[in-house]
């Protein structure tokens, strides 16, 4: 009986559930009509909540209808809502109306993970004066092996989606914005919050050899214009850094 | 004016709530919004009431929150994601999440819904209605069992709100819900804006449907608001708790008061939040009418 259920809610065909109700078929139809109306509009509600920007860039009218066809194709598979959408990106990547927006499936893509970040646990990570004071006690600092918490994640965007969604956020103009630029973005933890951050190629690739486990003296990129105290600093600011060692021999 | 209005409200009650505060004050829906003006001000309010679904990630604002709240003030979990009313077998990942949030935050009660929203995998973020036939009681039967064992305690089965019927039913609701409660020990929640929506949406009487209803069992009780769709075709109530506990709830409230005796009470609002202070002066009214039927009389709901 669920099945003719489910099959009424997702489609527009009733047949085969309005035999097994009680009552005349044309009330009914109304009647069915408010759990069709709670589902769509619970979940629209939903999807307008995880992907906020995704929504201001395309209108509320034109959001809310591909998020109809989202959601009737791809209901949720789990009843904890904050995680729907995780394939909202995919859909839109394919969703002919939007084509003309290219970048929206990144912009929507990275609204997800930024929540889900949000989600996860907070991880403690040292503060200034420890990372100082292990600095200065270290005779070689080249050779300490800075651990990194596990939540910050490293992006590279084909489109400039970081800065896209950093002028939303802050409801500042985004028209100085090349689009088309790439960028590489970090995604960090602020005490409860994710929080973005649009960084240079070099500091990825800091970043990106110290997740990996390297000593300071190897993440360091062979660029010449690299800012080690300024990158330091940063990672100290974003309370990336979970642990200092010296590497083992 | 939120703060001062808070102030107004605490000056009103200056004894800080105890740990009886679930049984002898009502208590109002947590959301988000009321995080801060909770935690600043720490209005008088009997409990707080989360939905279980929106506080299982590990970390983030509701996990940091719901616990700082927590130490503060009594809490009950409403589950909304079980689907207890469902053909499927319960999804056991997501009961042992739930059950694993109920033992760490040891509410005053844990309830769920005489509904279903889950099939096949999938999630419909609704509570949908059950036949009530006997082999629709023996699988609630069983998925109630299954909860409360893993819960190690007694959970509380609310009353649905329909907008139509199946045909062929074995039971009504009421007796339905009277088996359910014989079979499995559990207790209930009455949602008494429930009763209004279903009763008008079915053609019946919010009393009568009362006077079936098994009230020895029901431990806490849910008032909303709900809206009116006039449509031509059918008129019907929508249980759409956005908007304030209407008066013929209130009516009800009092009556099932009159009959049932004094009884924990939840003020439930999930949209169109109104600034905190006015969900807490609707509490207070329940309040009210509790102490008011408690010496034998009644206030002009």
């Amino acid at each position: 009986m669920h099945n003719d259920f489910i099959q009424a809610l997702l489609s527009q065909d009733q047949s085969h559930l309005h035999p097994k109700l009680e009552g005349d078929t044309v009330e009914n139809a109304v009647r069915f009509q408010v759990y069709q109306n709670n589902l769509v509009v619970s979940l629209q509600d939903a999807l307008a909540d995880i992907f906020p920007i995704t929504q201001k860039l395309v209108g509320e009218t034109f959001f809310r209808a591909m998020a109809r066809e989202f959601l009737l194709q791809h209901p949720p598979t789990s009843p904890i809502i904050s995680e729907y959408g995780a394939n909202f990106s995919d859909f839109i990547r394919h969703f002919e109306p939007a084509q003309s927006v290219g970048f929206l499936p990144d912009v929507a893509s990275l609204e997800y993970q930024l929540l889900q970040l949000t989600h996860a646990a907070e991880v403690e990570t040292l503060d200034h004066q420890s990372i100082s004071t292990t600095f200065e006690k270290t005779q070689d600092p080249s050779q300490l092996v800075l651990e990194l918490t596990p939540n910050c994640q490293l992006l590279h965007a084909p489109f400039a989606v970081g800065s896209l969604i950093l002028a939303n956020q802050r409801d500042v103009s985004s028209n100085h914005i090349n689009i088309n630029e790439s960028e590489y973005i970090l995604l960090h933890k602020s005490f409860l919050y994710a929080r973005l951050s649009v960084i240079s190629f070099d500091q990825a690739c800091f970043i990106k050899a110290l997740q990996e486990g390297v000593t300071l003296a190897n993440a360091v990129p062979e660029s010449e214009g690299f800012d080690l105290g300024g990158s330091l600093a940063k990672l100290i600011e974003w309370k990336l850094i979970r642990n200092i060692a010296l590497q083992p021999d | 004016m939120t703060n001062s209005l808070l102030n107004e409200t605490q000056a009103k009650q200056e004894a800080p709530c105890s740990a009886s505060c679930f049984a002898s004050h009502s208590g109002v829906s947590l959301k988000p919004v009321y995080y801060q003006t909770i935690l600043e001000h720490r209005p008088a309010i009997g409990f707080f009431e989360i939905h279980a679904e929106n506080y299982l990630s590990q970390g983030g604002p509701a996990a940091y929150f719901l616990r700082q709240i927590r130490q503060e003030y009594d809490m009950t979990i409403h589950g909304v994601g079980l689907s207890i009313g469902g053909e499927n077998p319960l999804d056991i990942e997501h009961l042992n999440k739930v059950a694993q949030l109920v033992e760490e935050i040891q509410p005053a009660y844990f309830s769920e819904h005489l509904a279903w929203s889950t099939h096949d995998h999938h999630f419909y973020n609704d509570l949908l209605p059950i036949r009530y036939n006997k082999d629709s009681l023996d699988r609630v039967c069983q998925h109630i069992d299954q909860v409360q064992t893993r819960m190690k305690r007694p959970i509380l089965m609310e009353n649905p709100s329909t907008y139509l019927a199946f045909a062929d039913n074995d039971f009504s609701e009421t007796d339905f819900i009277r088996e359910m409660v014989k079979r499995t020990g559990c207790d209930l929640l009455l949602d008494i804006n429930n009763v209004e929506v279903s009763c008008f949406n079915q053609g019946r009487q919010a009393i009568e449907y009362l006077e079936g209803f098994p009230l020895e069992a029901v431990k806490q009780i849910h008032l909303a608001g709900h809206t009116l769709d006039d449509n031509p075709i059918v008129p019907l109530k929508i249980d759409s708790h956005d908007d304030a506990v209407s008066q013929d709830v209130w009516s009800l409230y009092q009556y099932t008061l009159q009959r049932l005796g004094d009884c924990p009470t939840l003020i439930e609002r999930d949209g169109n939040l109104p600034e905190l202070v006015e969900l807490i002066a609707e509490a207070e009214f329940a309040d009210r009418i509790r102490r008011a039927v408690k010496q034998g009389g009644s206030v002009d709901a």
